[in-house]
């Protein structure tokens, strides 16, 4: 029974020894099928020699079979080809778990190389975001970050502005800047009123977006997310996949995540464009005082 | 001689940390984990090496777990499947429960919650292989 105590590389170092891997640093996939090549090839011919050699004792001609001692070879030539197999297959089952292990171990380094590249876009994203207080400039940041994080072809971002929603960016459909729409109504509403975000794969279904506008061109599969900061309800974003493909819900979370840095970042300028508007506010009333 | 096949679980999850988490608290319950970090690799992993049950999120890139769990369905593979979720509604619990999932595990989940069901669907499918598929759900899906 394997002792299920030993660590992983432990594991890996036993079983590369028992199916022959010597000098097994570095543990490769590659390798392992090199080596399992290699006994296959190599037990394949020597039972192929055994096999020539069976066949010729078994035309040799009966009466010399009887001799003394030759019925004692035949049999342990198939003895030692017996066991050459069960070899071959206890160094095979060692291949086996190899193969899964080092499987496993790719799999986790994919998934951390994933999850890094992940990151890396996402502190990139926001970085480019916090270079800008400027809301129009920050805006086509975040719509372009958005599509290039996604593979998105076009999308919009829409911001809060009393009850509506006003598209103040868009990036594939130029009319739509300038747009209003009532906080609930149609799916960036919806997204709005319930600080949700929403995949839409296929038609977006009226009854549950009432006010729905369907739009040209048509849009197959498109993700919506409420950019919210500390409570408060900036706008929404809206990303649309290209022809053929459909987001995910692993793409939503993705988007989701993004939306957070993107909430703070357009805060951050609405907050800087106030301080802007207050400080002209100053500026103009002690003109006036001057000239008067 | 006596063999001990320890049974084969195969975790379909995209986080490396939930991935390591998953194989360590697998392995010290006994189970073999083994390791899928997309739909294409699980797919891949399940008709090369048959595990004895998958424990799948739906939140993967590509391929995600409800597609994986659609062509499973429409091949009629009889792995058991566990789906972990992060939403908890009828909508998603029916929607695994038409393809044929043994359980549904809603995440933040309890480790040892997931053992436990873990272990009962692979206990059902080792020692009674002609189990019905989808009786087992009866710990989470009934």
């Amino acid at each position: 029974m394997r002792n299920h105590r030993q660590s992983e590389p432990d594991r890996l170092r036993r079983d590369a020894r028992i199916a022959g891997l010597r000098d097994f640093q570095t543990p490769s996939l590659e390798a392992v099928e090199q080596r399992r090549r290699q006994l296959w090839q190599r037990t394949a011919t020597a039972l192929a020699v055994i096999a020539a050699v069976v066949v010729a004792f078994a035309i040799i001609p009966s009466n010399r079979l009887q001799e003394a001692g030759t019925g004692r070879i035949l049999f342990v030539i198939v003895g030692v080809g017996g066991g050459l197999f069960l070899w071959a297959f206890h160094k095979e089952t060692a291949l086996e778990r190899l193969t899964r292990s080092l499987t496993d171990e790719r799999v986790l380094t994919a998934a951390l190389t994933n999850r890094l590249h992940e990151v890396s876009l996402l502190l990139d994203a926001g970085k480019q975001m916090n270079a800008h207080l400027q809301m129009d400039e920050l805006l086509d940041t975040i719509l372009r970050s958005a599509c290039e994080l996604l593979d998105a072809t076009g999308g919009s971002v829409m911001l809060v502005e009393e009850t509506d929603l006003v598209t103040v960016c868009a990036l594939g459909r130029d009319a739509a800047v300038g747009q209003r729409m009532r906080l609930g109504e149609g799916v960036a509403g919806y997204v709005a009123i319930r600080r949700d975000p929403v995949l839409i794969d296929g038609h977006a279904d009226p009854d549950l977006f009432p006010g729905l506008v369907l739009r040209e061109p048509y849009v197959e599969s498109a993700m919506s997310v409420p950019l919210v900061h500390r409570a408060e309800l900036q706008g929404v974003l809206n990303v649309n996949a290209p022809i053929g493909r459909s987001f995910t819900e692993y793409d939503l979370r993705a988007l989701a995540v993004f939306a957070e840095q993107a909430a703070l970042a357009v805060a951050n300028a609405r907050l800087y464009e106030a301080e802007r508007a207050h400080v002209a506010a100053l500026l103009d009333l002690r003109k006036k005082r001057e000239a008067g | 001689m006596v063999v001990h096949h320890r049974p084969r679980v195969l975790i379909v999850e995209d986080d490396p940390d939930t991935l390591v988490i998953l194989r360590i608290n697998l392995t010290a319950a006994g189970v073999e984990p083994m390791l899928a970090g997309d739909g294409r690799t699980a797919i891949e992993r399940i008709e090369a090496e048959s595990p004895d049950a998958v424990l799948l999120d739906v939140l993967l890139p590509g391929i995600d777990g409800w597609q994986v769990l659609e062509q499973l369905h429409a091949k009629g593979d009889p792995v058991p499947v566990i789906v972990c979720s992060g939403k908890d509604n009828m909508h998603d619990l029916q929607r695994a429960r038409d393809l044929g999932a043994v359980a549904y595990l809603v995440k933040p989940f309890d480790i040892d919650r997931l053992i436990e069901v873990t272990s009962e669907v692979v206990g059902l499918r080792l020692t009674d292989p002609v189990t019905e598929r989808g009786t087992v759900a009866g710990t989470e899906l009934a």
